[in-house]
């Protein structure tokens, strides 16, 4: 022990670069399906119809308010015992993780949707337009300016949250800085690492989110 | 005579307990402006909302050009043609443009999503309408950069990009400035010349006496009096008619120009 021994764990590299591929990988099917059906919840809320927003609350309240990893164990080891199939681990943590963030984007969106004036869908109904056209070409564009950095923060912390599916042994950044502290005992190199790798995955992504913000901020007129 | 193009029956109107549409009839002929007067919370923007089908109804009818367009809820009977649709163009005292579209994009976006207009068709169509409410330089330029008249004219002709038979007109003036009014009003005057059919919520009483055909005052939810300007301005039939009207002359007085 005693001091610093960064070269221990470098050699390691083409693992790292291995579990941050399917980190990656795991954040974008999670994400994927967090927007689409945080879209729908939100939808579904902004309704206002009972039957579409009750179901849409309950859901976004359970998820938000029961840990993620509960929720892992709970699909990886639950759909067989429920339903007698199974999904492998990357598609549990993955399929887990997009339903937990689906809820907080729903709430995200929620709030942008309703942050567009009432008189917004008046116009749009007069006109004739459709409730999807209307989503897509008026309430949808002029939300993004206020959904944009929320979504940002919330991809972010999803990116680094798939780490939760070490627990169920899926082979990502987090799970190999453990199997290589587990072989060097190194934990603080080999987890000092799998940090930095984790920032080269997220840094990218608050730069572009900080663009795509720069860039709308300059189009409004 | 023609059938009229408006027929609103015995409508009905309710907000939870409070009824705000009290069996209002109504008729509109093809090419009529009507003008509606009353004090505020007398049920006119309403009027036009259901009308436009932005509310629903709880009882009565109105039909378009002979078709069922809204029905009460509470009545039997056959469901409104919901085909039909695009028939009524509304301009709000708001404006309500889109901000994130240029005033082009604004004009195009119903014509080319709902009419189904190809793209240039849609853009010729929408160039000559600025030219009707003159802002054919303003044609690539956000609402933002407009001053109220000019992105109430703007909301004009995004209305008469659907070639609506029907314009409904909700006050449209009053949130503007007193020196742009004119030139809105004066839009709205070229359109009753040209022969549309309009139906002009407003408070301009020079405007409902030079192109109204008729006036028409509610009060409470019900319409208490209908006649051509020059009688109802002169000698309206009903008393509160004649206290509205009064009412409306002081406060205006000597402030505002004729226009
Ligand atoms: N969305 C609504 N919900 C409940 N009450 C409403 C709503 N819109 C209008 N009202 C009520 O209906 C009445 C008529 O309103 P409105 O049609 O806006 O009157 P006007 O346009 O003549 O001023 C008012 O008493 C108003 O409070
Ligand atoms: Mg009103």
């Amino acid at each position: 022990m005693g001091s610093f021994r960064f070269d221990m764990v470098v050699g390691y590299w083409p693992d790292i670069v291995d579990g941050a591929l399917l980190t990656l990988k795991m954040s974008a099917v999670s994400i994927g399906l967090g927007l689409v059906l945080g879209l729908m919840l939100a939808l579904m809320r902004y309704s206002r119809v009972p039957w579409l927003d009750w179901p849409a609350y309950a859901y976004i309240e359970f998820f938000r308010t029961t840990p993620p990893l509960v929720q892992i164990v709970w699909l990886y080891y639950g759909l067989p015992m429920f339903f007698g199939r199974d999904l492998n681990e990357f598609w549990s943590a993955a399929v887990a993780l997009g339903l937990n963030i689906a809820a907080f984007f729903a709430e995200i969106f929620r709030a942008g949707i309703a942050g567009i004036d009432r008189t917004q869908w008046q116009a749009s109904r007069v006109l004739g337009l459709s409730l999807t056209d209307t989503l897509r070409f008026v309430i949808l564009p002029q939300a993004w300016r206020n959904v944009l950095p929320p979504t940002g923060t919330t991809v972010i912390y999803l990116v680094k949250g798939t780490a939760l599916a070490t627990a169920i042994g899926v082979p990502e950044l987090l799970r190999v800085g453990q199997l290589i502290s587990l072989e060097t005992f190194r934990p603080v190199e080999s987890l000092t690492i799998v940090a930095i790798a984790y920032f080269v995955l997220t840094y990218p992504i608050a730069l572009a989110f900080q663009a795509i913000e720069r860039r709308l901020a300059a189009s409004r007129v | 005579m023609a059938e009229p193009l408006v027929v609103i029956d015995r409508v009905v109107k309710r907000y939870g307990a409070e009824t705000v549409l009290d069996r209002v009839s109504l008729e509109v002929r093809t090419g009529q402006v009507m003008v509606v007067i009353g004090p505020s919370g007398s049920g006119k923007s309403t009027l036009l909302r259901c009308l436009a089908r932005l509310e629903p109804i709880q009882k009565g009818r109105i039909l378009i050009d002979g078709v069922l367009s809204a029905k009460g809820t509470e009545d039997e009977g056959p469901a409104p043609d919901k085909t039909g649709g695009h028939d009524i163009g509304m301009v709000f005292q708001s404006f309500n443009l889109f901000p994130h579209l240029t005033v082009m994009e604004n004009i195009t976006l119903a014509p080319r999503r709902v009419r189904g207009m190809a793209a240039a068709e849609a853009e010729t169509q929408a160039i000559e309408l600025l030219r009707r409410v003159g802002l054919e330089d303003k044609r690539d330029v956000h609402p933002a950069r407009l001053s109220g008249g000019q992105q109430q004219r703007a909301a004009i002709a995004r209305a008469l990009a659907m070639r609506p038979r029907i314009m409904l007109f909700d006050e449209v003036t009053s949130a503007l400035d007193p020196e742009l009014v004119g030139e809105v009003l004066k839009t709205m005057r070229g359109l009753a010349e040209q022969g549309m059919t309009m139906l002009v919520v407003t408070h301009e009483m020079g405007f409902a006496r030079d192109v109204a055909d008729d006036v028409v005052f509610m009060d409470r939810g019900a319409i208490v009096e209908r006649a051509p300007p020059d009688r109802i301005f002169s000698q309206p039939a009903e008393a509160r008619t004649r206290a509205f009207l009064e009412r409306l002359l002081e406060r205006e007085g000597g402030t505002r120009r004729e226009r």
